[in-house]
């Protein structure tokens, strides 16, 4: 996780203004693997954000990997940095790690004035997942 | 043309003159509109100097908030043309005001396979209360027939979209259908794209069937003078926060006949008359309606809003709001592969004006991304489906950018407003 996190803290300590942030935060989303379209139905979308986000998850090895997309670019940027975060950990680090990668980038405050992003969703889920 | 010194009435709202939101762009008016100082006062006042409950004691203090709480009743009668100050009920907004009308008068007459009629175009508040107790009572919702009015097109030939309940097919639908039509409601304006609904002409439909009707003004009260013994509903409703008052309180106007058939469906102190162990006397409408202690400071401030409004004049405000309209039109029009679905008919129809409510898209951008990045540049809009899914649904899209004005709002915050959308589509397009 820490790696993980690190890297996208590094990344964006690049990037000082609201803009480059969006703009960065844009550019994961597009870069992004794309989710496989069989995955983009209601049984994968989380309820209640303004813009559509669909989270898939898989187990591997005991690690589970997640995949997403939206139909909004901010959205689609911040499934980006949530999928890489925590893909790749097992169920007991996911529900231990409570680093907040989004207030540390400066994002936090920007994307937690409305719940409409579902951010604080995605993050349910991936718990929810953890906890399964 | 508008002759209000627009500089001197937003000196009178604290938001708008504070230094913490001297950046802003408050363009989501339709949601929530600011407060002026007297408001504000007023309900201060009322904690600091007059504070007591109402209704119940003989003190003087007591007697004097109750005076204020019916002296309230009395302005907003008038501020809508009620006949009868027994015919305004005070509520919690107008999403209350709804809700009364289905569970303490709908709910009493609707039985088995009985329909409701809603338009498509409403908000959530106008639509979920009737959905409710219909399926309680296995009764059905029926949307009322909207039609696509054949306005003019604009300058710049972008498509209209501008929506109307169908008045002809409803009446046909009526004329083998009226003996299970028990109720109809319907909006004023449009919190989508402030189109506005001829209510006089819906309701005399409505009566001629002898179906009572609720008319939504929520959208309307800050924007248009209301008169509801000329529109002749049964039910009128708004809230208090979307006219310069405070939030937590609102209003339902309803026929004093009708008003005697409620059966309260909250109960409690200050609506009896008589309790013993078994059973209970009300008192008359509004009282037996108004169970609790009601907000009276929430009462007071809209009744300090209401007078703030008839001050300033509905017909000035009306003209300062069709200026920012006609502006604002003319400008978003020119950014390109925009959808505006703005109720278009008022610009050339004084009669018929609508609140200045600018619903649009953008193609190819969605419109959260539109809203996040408005905010970065610290223009308050909405976004989403704006409580309306079936207005959405309507226009054939799951949501849309909403920018709602007020009188308050200026020339300059509209330039503003649109070379930030500029500039955000830009980056949202690289």
């Amino acid at each position: 996780m820490c790696s993980q996190a690190n890297k996208i803290i590094d990344s964006f300590s690049f990037f000082h203004s609201w803009e480059e942030k969006y703009e960065y935060l844009i550019d994961l989303g597009r870069e992004m693997e794309p989710l496989n379209p069989m995955f983009k139905n209601d049984n994968h979308l989380i309820h209640g954000c303004q813009s559509k986000v669909w989270l898939y998850c898989e187990e591997k090895n005991e690690k589970l990997y997640f995949y997403g997309d939206s139909d909004a670019l901010i959205t689609k940027g911040i499934v980006a940095i949530i999928t890489q975060l925590y893909s790749g950990l097992s169920k007991k680090e996911i529900r231990t790690e409570n680093k907040d990668v989004f207030k540390i980038i400066g994002l936090r405050d920007h994307l937690s004035m409305t719940r409409a992003n579902g951010l604080n969703l995605m993050i349910n889920k991936i718990k929810e997942f953890a906890n399964n | 043309m508008s002759t209000l010194n627009i500089n001197t009435i937003r000196s009178e709202f604290p938001f708008l003159k504070a230094a913490k939101n001297k950046e802003l762009i408050y363009f989501d008016n339709a949601a929530t509109t600011q407060k002026p100082s007297r408001v504000i006062n007023a309900i201060s006042n009322f904690y600091k100097n007059e504070n007591s409950n109402i209704h119940r004691s003989v003190h003087k203090v007591g007697a004097l908030a109750t005076q204020k709480y019916e002296d309230a009743r009395v302005v907003v009668k008038n501020f809508i043309s009620a006949n009868k100050t027994e015919e305004i009920v005070f509520t919690s907004g107008a999403t209350e005001s709804i809700n009364l009308v289905a569970n303490s008068f709908v709910k009493q007459i609707l039985c088995e396979e009985d329909i409701i009629l809603v338009s498509p175009l409403e908000h959530h508040a106008n639509l979920i209360p009737w959905q409710m107790i219909a399926k309680k009572a296995g009764a059905t919702i029926k949307m009322l027939p909207i039609k696509k009015s054949e306005s003019k097109k604009s300058s710049l030939e972008k498509e209209e979209l501008d929506y109307t309940i169908n008045r002809v097919e409803l009446k046909e639908f009526l004329k083998t259908h009226s003996d299970k039509v028990k109720f109809i409601a319907a909006q004023h304006i449009s919190n989508v794209n402030g189109g506005i609904q001829d209510v006089k002409k819906l309701t005399t439909l409505a009566h001629s069937f002898n179906i009572p009707i609720l008319i939504d003004g929520a959208q309307a009260a800050a924007h248009i003078a209301v008169n509801v013994e000329d529109i002749g509903c049964d039910f009128y409703c708004f809230s208090g926060h979307k006219i310069f008052g405070p939030t937590g309180v609102g209003v339902l106007f309803a026929k004093s006949l009708l008003l005697k058939q409620f059966k309260p469906y909250k109960y409690g102190g200050g609506i009896v008359k008589q309790v013993n162990n078994l059973n209970t006397i009300f008192r008359e409408p509004p009282q037996n309606l108004e169970a609790g202690t009601p907000n009276v400071a929430g009462v007071i401030g809209m009744s300090e809003a209401i007078q703030f409004i008839t001050e300033i004049g509905l017909q000035n405000i009306h003209a300062q709001e069709l200026s920012l309209k006609k502006l604002l039109r003319f400008k978003l029009e020119k950014i390109n592969d925009i959808t505006i679905y703005q109720a278009h008919n008022s610009l050339e129809l004084n009669t018929l004006f609508s609140s200045p409510i600018f619903s649009f898209n953008v193609a190819n951008i969605h419109h959260y991304d539109l809203s996040v990045l408005l905010a970065e540049n610290n223009i308050l809009v909405r976004s989403g489906d704006l409580c309306s899914q079936t207005f959405m649904k309507v226009l054939g899209v799951d949501g849309c950018i909403r920018a709602s004005l007020s009188f308050y709002n200026t020339e300059s915050e509209i330039d503003s407003f649109i070379l930030s959308l500029q500039k955000v589509i830009k980056l949202l397009k690289r």
